[in-house]
């Protein structure tokens, strides 16, 4: 059973009156609570990918199944509906709010756009999603440039599953946070994921963090998968020549001591 | 080894909205006559305002006391003149200097923006000047007169976003001429034809054309190799680079550290490297230093950070890290597909 069936994906951008293949015959599968990456250096089609996947963009060509149905053939209120279990966290998603918007008012929306819960029942399921990652409740009535930037995360998670996606698209979702913030948003992803069978697609240029936290990986070069596979297979052993420039490239550690 | 500079008891306030941050707070710090040094932390701790501060460049309003002392033999002498600063976006600066610790440190200068240093009273509480100076001298026996650093002479600074060091309307080889010309005194189609060698030695691909391209014409890798062979160009003592790689893709930051690390071995300068990313700093660096809540809480050498870290927030930072030896969260949970 796959969540999510991408096959054949392309799309191409013009830019200087050249076409630019962002994306190039791109396939994949996700199943039920599984992580797959999207790896890649910049330019290569990952946040494209991401577009697509989501809607925000129409491919060329190609074929997006999500839970069964052809996602691209969706319109209307079919779309809106299959839309609520398809959710993204972007690397500060909460950007785009206005900052002075509360934290209860980010969460109320999806919640009444979808029509989860009624008015009277809202403000109990708010509570019950700040909870949910690990905020408290007070944060609610704090306005988003309140909050740091690891609690924007997590409302960003919230909001995200607060209409019980199947997936959730990760873009970059880690990438500006500090280590040790960066260490507990991944924690709680995982924790969503065993316990509600989240499944994610998870873009991200550093392969330590994958290699953490991915089941699978698909690594691209100028649109095109270079190669695929189980994540630590790919990272500890790469074959294509992107893959191995990746992780060459990667800032090692060498510690000496045991942790 | 002799110390290039001696930055004693630094702190800088930041005041916004009315409220005071403390953003140093009594940092001392010897930075070692060709060493690469690293200035690690998490946002917020304090890494761009030790490097803004280094360098002169804090903006006005920022509350400065404690000192910076700069080895007076290091750098070219005298000077005369404050040239135009490198950084064309860097607005002129008023600083402030505390009185904490103005007069315990007699033999050493105090710090501002203050371009003007004949002027400059190291008691005042507050003084005019201009960022591109650097740091301020004071009057002293021990260090002498009017060898002040200098931005763009003396040392070169490099930013996350090359964008905001470089001009978006002029060619990039008239920009780095223009370094050249102000400091070195060349004329200027020496300092162009300087231009063009720097451009061959940070590696740009076809420097004879890529003199005349514009910053927008290039790819963000290309635009931060143009920002380095800038700040390079007048041959300064001290490279600083403030996150340098950060915004840039895995294989591109790869390509521009090494290329820092070929430049400074090359030219023999001491390079400070503020990076957030303790991975990449110990890459490229001798030391390391980290900040915390602008406090200074480790400084040594890399090997030591790393094995035997001896505060807890660096072996925080170090278990934080994952790397590509790193057990997998996903095995530490348990969960699997
Ligand atoms: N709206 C657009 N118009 C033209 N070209 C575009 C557009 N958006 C993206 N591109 C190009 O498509 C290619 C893929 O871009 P994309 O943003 O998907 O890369 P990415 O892998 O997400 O990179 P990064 O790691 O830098 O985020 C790039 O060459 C990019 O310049
Ligand atoms: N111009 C300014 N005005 C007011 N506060 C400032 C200013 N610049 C920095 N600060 C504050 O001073 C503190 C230290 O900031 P600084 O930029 O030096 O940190 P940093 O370690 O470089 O962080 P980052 O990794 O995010 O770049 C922070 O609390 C920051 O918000
Ligand atoms: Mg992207
Ligand atoms: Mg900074």
């Amino acid at each position: 059973m796959t969540v999510l069936a991408v096959s054949k994906l392309s799309k191409r951008y013009r830019r200087g009156g050249k076409p630019l293949a962002a994306v190039d015959d791109v396939s994949f599968e996700i199943g039920p609570a599984e992580t797959l990456a999207l790896a890649g250096p910049s330019g290569s089609g990952k946040s494209t990918i991401a577009r697509l996947v989501l809607r925000l963009l129409e491919p060329d060509a190609g074929r997006i199944e999500f839970e069964g149905a052809d996602f691209l053939s969706l319109s209307g209120a079919t779309l809106r509906a299959r839309r609520a279990r398809l959710q993204m966290v972007f690397q500060d998603p909460l950007a785009a709010f206005n900052p002075r918007a509360t934290v209860a008012r980010v969460l109320d929306d999806p919640l009444r756009i979808h029509g989860i819960a009624s008015r009277a029942e809202r403000p109990r399921r708010i509570a019950a999603l700040l909870e949910r990652v690990g905020l408290d409740a007070g944060l609610a009535a704090r306005a988003i440039h309140e909050i740091s930037g690891g609690q924007r995360q997590r409302v960003a998670i919230a909001r995200a599953i607060a209409t019980q996606p199947s997936l959730i698209v990760l873009d970059e979702a880690v990438s500006a946070l500090d280590v040790s913030v960066r260490g507990q948003i991944l924690e709680l992803l995982l924790d969503l994921q065993r316990q509600e069978r989240i499944s994610y697609l998870f873009i991200s240029h550093d392969l330590g963090v994958i290699r953490a936290v991915a089941h699978r990986v698909v690594i691209l070069d100028a649109g095109r998968v270079a190669e695929s596979g189980e994540a630590r297979a790919v990272i500890d052993n790469p074959q294509s020549t992107i893959g191995k420039a990746l992780v060459a490239a990667t800032p090692k550690l060498n510690r000496n001591t045991p942790p | 080894m002799t110390a290039l500079l001696s930055i004693r008891d630094l702190s800088v306030r930041y005041r916004r909205d009315g409220i005071e941050v403390a953003a140093l707070k009594g940092v001392s710090l010897d930075v070692e006559a060709g060493e690469r040094l690293a200035i690690i932390g998490e946002s917020g701790s304090g890494k761009s305002t030790l490097a803004l501060a280094t360098a002169g460049l804090l903006a006005g309003g920022a509350g400065i006391g404690g000192t910076i002392d700069w080895q007076a033999s290091q750098f070219q002498t005298p000077r005369s003149v404050a040239p135009p600063s490198v950084l064309p976006d860097i607005s002129p600066a008023r600083g402030e200097i505390g009185s904490s610790a103005a007069g315990s440190l007699a033999a050493t200068q105090e710090i501002g923006e203050g371009g003007d240093d004949d002027l400059i009273s190291p008691l005042a509480g507050e003084m005019p000047g201009r960022a591109a100076g650097g740091a301020t001298e004071r009057r002293s026996s021990a260090i002498g007169d009017n060898n002040i650093p200098l931005l763009g002479r003396d040392i070169g600074f490099v930013f996350q976003d090359p964008s905001s060091s470089l001009d978006p309307v002029m060619p990039v080889g008239k920009q780095i001429a223009e370094v050249a010309h102000t400091h070195l005194g060349l004329g200027w189609s020496q300092s162009l034809a300087r231009a063009k060698t720097l451009l061959e030695r940070v590696r740009l691909p076809d420097p004879e054309s890529a003199l005349r391209a514009y910053p927008h014409q290039l790819s963000g890798g290309q635009k931060q190799r143009v920002a380095i062979a800038a700040a390079i160009a007048a041959g300064p003592k001290l490279l600083i680079a403030d996150e340098a790689t950060s915004a840039l893709d895995t294989i591109v930051q790869a390509e521009i550290v090494s290329l820092i690390r070929r430049l400074v071995a090359e030219d023999g300068m001491t390079l400070v490297f503020v990076s957030h990313d303790i991975a990449l700093a110990a890459t490229l660096a001798e030391r390391i230093a980290v900040l915390r809540h602008g406090e200074l809480i480790e400084l040594g050498e890399v090997h030591r950070i790393i094995d035997a870290p001896r505060h807890a927030y660096t072996r925080t930072l170090l278990d934080a890290h994952l790397g590509l030896d790193a057990e997998p969260l996903l095995d530490r949970q348990g969960a699997s597909a």
